[in-house]
């Protein structure tokens, strides 16, 4: 299927060339991860800031308090706190969870999983990073603008959003910053749904890619189909601030009075619900991969595995509408939506069956990538399941709004697509970089992390329940509030425990940088297309293409005489 | 025996590149369709829910100057198809780039002609609609006017495959454009 | 329950409710209204559906993960899941989830909202109403006054103070002046979006005097967390006689010249 081969240019000399204007899609890859932690630290710094003051009004943040906030003397004041979270959510998703699982790992599996030598465009590529390096300056320079970044919560809803709402430039910034990265995405998600289209390895059909690919494929189409819709969404409201045009403005605060604010929430959704799934569809392939490849057989249907994941990116098309059952839509449109939505555990549920097929009969191997695979599927089981409440349109007139949601989602985009990036970076740590990490650390770092997540997520399903509403300030001044006070110190205790075990991530990182052992060349025996190529992976990958001649998971195969209990996909299928 | 060789070869490289070149060149137009379409949707709704359009105190700008820019923009795609035919005869890519400008030239008269009534892009939701959606099509148009000068350079300079495939995919972005701006001009100034 | 008071006794230091249990804690508000019981019903059975798939879901991860660990398996089964039994096996679990759990809550779910809160109430039946209009960062509210039109001289208007008789439907039409908000009641299990430029309606029959809490569930801006109502309950007879109360003062206070005081809406009459 590969169109035609790439040539082998020489491999740069300078550093610029090498590690900064890269056309390399690993080094690109590398860039992205660096990129993605960076912010994945700063993101979850402000977690840690907003789980302070929800835990403990009025307390000053400890260490950096002080610096951050001399005039209150280290208390988080309430402004800041709304630009807090507003940040963390646009940081997290936009600007860690993107970057590493779609700009990283997408950059740096796709061509090497499919038996390439690099994206078929790779300036597209370089210029797809260096865009994303301008967003994320446009996004932190609003911070030091002089009313302060963006702080109408992370889907900056009109009118709010507006100038009404919010008259400082950071909001403006905040805009542009994210119709930067979309396009920046965009550009990505052209390249790589060209390069698996057009460049998968001889022999390699659709249902030979590693699920991993399906699900950056897919996530890569969505992203190309719906990041445009946000784009637009985010002109107009940019016209809106800038020119003075009045599209989401309405009521006594629009001069002219005939725009509606409605029209964002519904462009907003319609791009935000397939969103969650670009998030968490790399994840649900890394995983469905990973399982396969550590309980040492065929991963279980695989083939329906890859169906489910397409059936799920067409339906989140035509369900966005669930985000907005308080809006009071047209109850005809309500119960459509709330029916759509429901169809969507029909592919969840095939994706759990499967999964617990790949584990059954397996010989079960507990590396760190593959705990952080059967984490995903408790954490997402439990997301997932607590969709349902906001599902019904009933539960969800209670829930909506409330820290409910957020338990719930993140759930689903925060520790699933975490713990999947985790898997990944474990799995894939001896290709990028040729060495091992360390075991133990990573195993510490994965109990830790799933205690701590388990902690503060289950605890905001429990006091979203117990009714207290999202991005307050300081819940304690409603009296139905004040009971809940133990439990958001536990969330917040459970908080900085996930932060703390964090650090044994970035420990076992680093070190294992410069000194962990140095890989094999295929540390895990698996017969992907990358195990086949020394450690860490060459320049240009592949001086032969392979020719592929079986699918990605043929491990457990009785007849195999070679000694191993896989084969390499460039190997005669051995017939049972 | 060795020049047919590296012919066929070449042959079959450039038919992958244009394959390749194609399919990205799909996608992108899809997102940018996609881009095109919620702006459309967005009008949808605004004229759907408003009782009268449009709205009260209001009315249709006049129809010469947007006819004249369709008629403009339709020309020059046709004088690419024209091109497409025979890329070594440039004279049809110079009349697309003259029309090109041409276009933008109206659409500016346009924008002049409707502050110059005292409509302006602050002065309610249908001159938003108007000036925002017609910006947002000639910050394409300006994208693409460039995308053909690039063409032109790359035609005075060789007429190989490479070239043909790279005319091909320019002009699927500039029949594109051409296809936006007469949904929006049906939509927006005729309906 | 050790380990909570556990919990309570080492890492929270301000015990002074620390008397409560772990259940009294996490307990949804106290439900004072005619309908919130179907809510709390559909979310108990939703709760116990997914903790019951859950639970297999749990079996399926932890007792493979110990059954079929290498050490006690070392061989494993080579099986690429696509006989036919097997893709019988997984569709028969996607259609079970699918009809036990999604069909049963959409069905509920559905009844409720059509037939309750999706029901109004007739335009001639004896409602309360309420206009309720958002701003940064309080809850205005209007009731009509005798002669039952709103934006009249006679209107009753309260800032941050909604009271509201027990055991007749009340209609609320909620609206906001400059940014979105949400209003919520966290004893009737709902809440509504205002928005600017539409008008949108809510209906709830109370059934428990006493004072209740008004929040807004809508990121409005910085002081979104202080745009606190207080929303008192009364019997029938102290609520008219409150309005009858009100309805002397506002006599006095109403001034003509203050458009401030005349943001209502002509009553919108239901489809």
């Amino acid at each position: 299927m590969a169109f035609f081969e790439q040539h082998i240019h020489d491999a740069p000399k300078t550093f610029l060339s090498k590690y900064v204007f890269s056309f390399d899609h690993k080094v690109i890859g590398k860039q992205f991860l660096w990129y993605g932690i960076a912010f994945l630290g700063l993101g979850g710094m402000m977690a840690l800031m907003i789980r302070w003051t929800l835990a403990f009004p009025g307390e000053p943040f400890p260490i950096v308090g002080q610096f951050l906030f001399p005039q209150t003397n280290g208390v988080v004041p309430p402004d800041t706190y709304a630009m807090l979270f507003t940040l963390h959510g646009t940081i997290m998703i936009f600007y860690a969870i993107t970057p590493i699982l779609i700009g990283a790992f997408g950059n740096f599996c796709i061509p090497l999983l499919i038996g390439a030598r690099d994206m078929v465009f790779p300036t597209l590529n370089m210029l797809s990073f260096w865009l994303a390096f301008v967003s994320a300056i446009l996004l932190l320079a609003s911070l030091f603008t002089p009313l302060g970044g963006a702080a109408g919560g992370w889907v900056s809803y009109p009118t709010l959003s507006t100038l009404i709402g919010s008259p400082g430039i950071g909001q403006t910034l905040w805009c542009l910053a994210l119709f930067v990265l979309g396009v920046s995405s965009t550009m990505g998600a052209v390249n790589y749904i060209a390069t698996i289209i057009t460049l998968r390895a001889p022999g390699m059909g659709y249902f030979d890619m590693p699920l991993t690919i399906w699900g950056l494929w897919l996530t890569a189409i969505l992203n190309a189909l719906f990041l445009p819709v946000l784009g637009a969404g985010l002109l107009l409201l940019t016209f809106d601030r800038v020119f003075g045009t009045t599209f989401f403005l309405a009521g006594a605060a629009a001069t002219s009075g005939s725009g509606d604010p409605l029209l964002f929430q519904h462009v907003f959704w319609i791009f935000g619900h397939p969103e969650v799934y670009i998030l968490i569809l790399p994840a649900w392939g890394v995983v469905s991969d990973l399982l396969s490849f550590f309980a040492r057989k065929p991963a279980f249907g695989a083939k329906a595995t890859a169906l489910a994941m397409t059936t799920i990116t067409i339906l989140s098309t035509v369900v966005y509408g669930h985000h907005m059952y308080t809006t009071q839509m047209s109850p005809l449109l309500t119960q459509s939506f709330m029916m759509l939505t429901m169809t969507i555990s029909i592919p969840s549920a095939v994706f759990f069956a499967n999964w617990l097929g790949t584990l059954w009969k397996g010989s079960i191997r507990f590396h760190s990538p593959m705990l952080f695979a059967l984490g995903v599927v408790f954490v997402f089981g439990l997301g997932g399941l607590t969709g349902l409440y906001l599902a019904t349109v009933t539960t969800d007139l209670y829930l909506h709004d409330t820290y409910f949601v957020v338990g719930h989602f993140h759930y689903t985009m925060a520790a699933s697509v975490l713990l999947g990036g985790f898997a990944a970076t474990y799995f894939w740590f001896p290709k990028m970089f040729g060495r091992m990490m360390n075991e133990p650390l990573a195993k510490i770092h994965f109990w830790i992390t799933m205690l701590g997540l388990n902690g503060v997520f289950m605890g905001m399903m429990v006091v979203g329940y117990a009714g207290m509403h999202r991005r307050i300030y300081n819940p304690f001044v409603y009296e139905f509030l004040q009971k809940l006070i133990p439990i958001n110190m536990f969330i917040t205790y459970s908080a900085l425990l996930m932060g703390f075990g964090q650090l044994f991530f970035v420990y076992n990182f680093i070190y294992s940088l410069v000194k962990g052992p140095k890989a094999s060349a295929n540390p895990w025996e698996v017969g992907t297309l990358e195990w086949q190529i020394p450690s860490p992976a060459p320049h240009y990958n592949f001086d032969v293409i392979p020719v592929v001649k079986c699918g990605p998971h043929e491990l457990g195969n009785p007849n195999l005489k070679n000694g191993r209990d896989f084969q390499y996909q460039t190997e005669e299928l051995v017939e049972v | 025996m060795a020049i047919v060789t590296t012919k066929k070869l070449m042959s079959e490289k450039d038919q992958g590149q244009e394959i390749i070149s194609s399919v990205a060149m799909i996608v992108t137009l899809v997102s940018f369709a996609m881009l095109f379409a919620t702006l459309m949707m967005g009008f949808a709704m605004f004229r759907i829910t408003s009782p009268v359009w449009p709205p009260a105190g209001m009315t249709k700008p006049s129809l010469i100057l947007p006819s004249l820019s369709t008629l403009c923009i339709f020309l020059s795609s046709m004088s690419f198809i024209w091109f497409e035919k025979n890329i070594a005869d440039k004279r049809g890519l110079i009349v697309t780039i003259v029309l090109g400008f041409g276009f933008m030239l109206i659409q500016s008269l346009l924008w002049h002609s409707l502050s110059s009534q005292g409509v302006f892009v602050s002065s309610g939701i249908f001159p938003s609609i108007i000036y925002t959606f017609t910006w947002i099509h000639a910050a394409h148009i300006v994208a693409a006017i460039s995308l053909l000068f690039w063409l032109l350079f790359s035609v005075l300079k060789e007429n190989t495959p490479k070239v043909r495939i790279q005319a091909s995919n320019v002009g699927k972005f500039w029949h594109f454009l051409g296809i936006v701006w007469f949904i929006m001009f049906v939509t927006i100034f005729v309906l | 329950m050790n380990l909570y008071s556990l919990y309570m006794k080492l890492f929270v230091f301000n015990a002074h409710a620390s008397e409560m249990t772990l259940l009294e804690r996490i307990k949804p508000p106290l439900d004072i209204s005619t309908n919130g019981h179907l809510i709390d019903s559909l979310f108990n059975l939703t709760t116990m559906l997914i903790t019951g798939f859950f639970i297999l879901v749990c079996i399926g991860l932890f007792g493979f993960s110990y059954l079929y660990r290498k050490s006690r398996h070392p061989v494993a089964l080579y099986v690429h899941g696509t006989a036919r039994k097997h893709i019988a096996i997984v569709a028969a679990i996607a259609a079970l989830v699918f009809m036990i759990i999604d069909m049963q809550i959409t069905g509920i779910s559905n009844h409720d909202y059509m037939q309750v809160f999706a029901k109004w109430p007739k335009e001639d039946a004896d409602v309360v109403r309420v206009e309720v209009l958002g701003q940064q960062w309080a809850w205005n509210f209007r009731y009509p006054g005798k002669d039952g039109i709103f934006n009249t001289e006679d209107d009753i208007v309260t800032l941050n103070d909604l009271r509201l008789p027990v055991g007749k439907k009340i209609v609320f039409q909620v609206t906001a002046k400059d940014v979105i908000h949400s209003f919520y009641l966290p004893n009737t299990r709902l809440k509504l979006d205002a928005m600017p430029g539409r008008v949108s309606k809510m209906w709830v029959e109370l059934t428990k005097p006493g004072v209740y809490d008004v929040a807004c569930a809508q990121m409005c801006g910085t002081f979104h967390y202080r745009m606190q109502g207080k929303m008192t309950v009364y019997s029938q007879e102290d609520f008219d006689k409150w309005q009858n109360e009100m309805q002397n003062r506002t006599t006095f206070a109403m001034e003509k010249e203050n458009a401030d005081l005349y943001w209502g809406w002509k009553w919108l009459a239901s489809k």
